[in-house]
């Protein structure tokens, strides 16, 4: 992506790399295990070690389950022209499943099992950030 | 470790009570539960109060000073716990320990809520920012509980076929059983097209499909064996009692997380199938014993996947289960016959305390209207915000 990045809904959950957004997690040093968001400590009690590092998550996995929002939510969710929208619950491998809106797939293509890939999409202007946008999952393949 | 018994437990009726404050409601309770044990207020030597963060409890979660100030100001211990939506067992669990301890004959445990209007808003405390969890699920993708349930809704009808119908006669069953209760604040039976017609929230759950929160209160008063031969009170033993926290590498979709890490192996909802076990294996029972299972049906999902994941039949039975009878008051293991949060509605740190009061009163044949026959085993089981988990076995 050229010029500036995104202006996100929230700091410190995806990097904007050469090769599209990344979600930043954390890593293990001492168990290997994956976190989102970046956790403060390791939670594994069979892990000793406990050191995270930042790392940036696998952006494509498959869709695990999904609901379909039907009322909206209270006020601290923003989105212009609200509408019923899917949320997906995308396994990234590794043991890592990580919820999200889903973009550009409608209720009647949604199905359990099928490839996604990380994206970043607006969900609403605001006067002063411009476009404030937030990660979503989209079909993997649909992105030039 | 003393054995503990239940002497007896008390109700108010769960619903919406805007002319009676928390501090009323949680008399009513406790009332009605000393006059069940056959007790007065002198004979309590200790109080455990599970602690709202909505209102009383003086500001500070102190609910059981707060009662003690308003009507028994003899200088027992009050303990005050926090365990959001599995607050109540935590009060019981912390009664019971300190019965078994040997410490004291008589305790009573309380939980007392009236639920705000609408969402259950977020707690204060947090940072605007990626490290509090209840603020990312709402600016990042408006995540709802609801939402959360029915993602595991949707991945059991992909797993095990379950049907939208399946689902709606869960809401059904529960309606049914509340008919008979005068503690239930939804009594009218519906059927499985009202469940339909009524607004889908997330797919495939309808708002018919959904606890609601409601306004209740509901007391336990436990024994030691010692006051109870001194008493010659009746009493019901508490076989089983236990908390727990969940374990790394559960998959359940743990309300406000937007992540999980999943490990093979690990149960389902691990802090309530965790007490579960400990409260099994306390009582020496199996699944196979139980009459009564009160357990939180936060919604139709939890009443098909909760026994299973606490080992009555195998993953996927729950909807034969329910389809033919066996889970309703007459059948093979009776789920919630007071009708459930379904039927009650939420009253976070009430609930697990109604689920006790529920079953104590199923074994001693006193479930006016939704009587089990010949009960004889029954257990509880709740969740909480922040993985709490919790379950309590009584036998006669
Ligand atoms: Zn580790």
């Amino acid at each position: 992506m050229n010029g500036a990045d995104p202006e996100m809904v929230v700091e410190g959950l995806v990097e904007m790399g050469p090769g599209g957004p990344r979600l930043i997690g954390s890593h293990c040093l001492g168990c290997g295990t994956l976190y989102f968001p970046q956790m403060p400590g390791c939670p594994n009690p069979d892990c000793h070690d406990k050191r995270l590092e930042r790392t940036l998550l696998p952006d494509e996995g498959t869709l695990y389950s999904y609901t379909i929002q039907r009322y909206q939510p209270p006020p601290l969710f923003r989105m212009d022209d609200w509408a019923p929208y899917v949320l997906g619950l995308v396994d990234l491998g590794a043991g890592l499943r990580v919820m999200g809106m889903l973009s550009g797939i409608g209720e009647n293509e949604v199905e359990i099992g099928m490839k996604l890939r990380l994206a970043v999409e607006p969900l609403y202007r605001d006067a002063e950030r411009g476009d404030v946008c937030t990660y979503m999952f989209a079909a993997a393949g649909d992105r030039a | 470790m003393r054995p503990v018994y239940a002497l007896g437990a008390g109700v108010h009726p769960w619903g919406k009570w805007p002319d009676k404050p928390q501090l009323q409601l949680a008399l009513e309770a406790m009332d009605a539960a000393l006059a069940d044990a056959g007790v007065a207020w002198p004979d309590v030597q200790a109080l455990a109060a599970a602690s709202s963060r909505f209102e009383g409890g003086m500001g500070w979660g102190l609910h059981a000073n707060e009662v003690v100030q308003a009507v028994a100001e003899q200088g027992m211990p009050c303990i005050n716990v926090g365990g959001a939506c599995a607050a109540g067992v935590i009060a019981l669990q912390s009664a019971y320990s300190l019965i078994a301890s040997g410490q004291y004959d008589v305790v009573a445990a309380l939980g007392a809520e009236r639920m705000p209007k609408g969402f259950i808003p977020r707690p204060p405390g947090g940072k605007d920012d990626r490290t509090d969890n209840d603020y990312l699920r709402w600016v990042t993708m408006g995540a709802t509980n609801p939402a959360y349930w029915a993602i595991e809704a949707r991945r059991r009808q992909h797993d095990h076929g379950t049907t939208a119908e399946t689902l709606a006669k869960a809401s059904v069953l529960m309606r049914r059983n509340a008919a008979g209760n005068r503690y239930a604040r939804y009594r009218d039976p519906v059927g499985v097209e009202e469940v339909f017609a009524s607004p889908m929230v997330a797919d495939p759950l309808h708002l018919l499909q959904i606890c609601p929160v409601s306004d209740g209160a509901a007391a336990v008063i436990l024994g030691s064996e010692d006051f109870v031969k001194r008493s010659g009170k009746p009493a019901v033993w508490v076989a089983g009692c236990a908390v727990g926290s969940g374990q790394f590498g559960d998959p359940a979709r743990r309300i406000p997380t937007i992540a999980t890490t999943v490990r093979e192996g690990i149960p389902h909802t691990s802090e309530v199938v965790g007490a579960v076990r400990r409260a099994f294996e306390m009582a020496g029972v199996a699944p196979k014993d139980i009459d009564v299972l009160e357990m939180a049906d936060n919604t139709a999902w939890h009443i098909l996947a909760w026994p299973e994941l606490f080992g009555f039949y195998e993953p996927g039975q729950g909807d034969w289960m329910l389809e033919n009878g066996k889970l309703a008051i007459d059948g093979e293991i009776a789920v919630n016959p007071s009708g459930g949060f379904l039927s009650f509605g939420e009253a976070t740190t009430a609930q697990a305390l109604l689920q006790v009061a529920e079953v104590l009163w199923q074994l001693r044949g006193q479930a006016e209207g939704h009587q089990v026959s010949d009960a004889k085993v029954g257990m509880t089981a709740v969740l909480g915000l922040g993985a709490n988990g919790g379950s309590v076995i009584l036998t006669r």
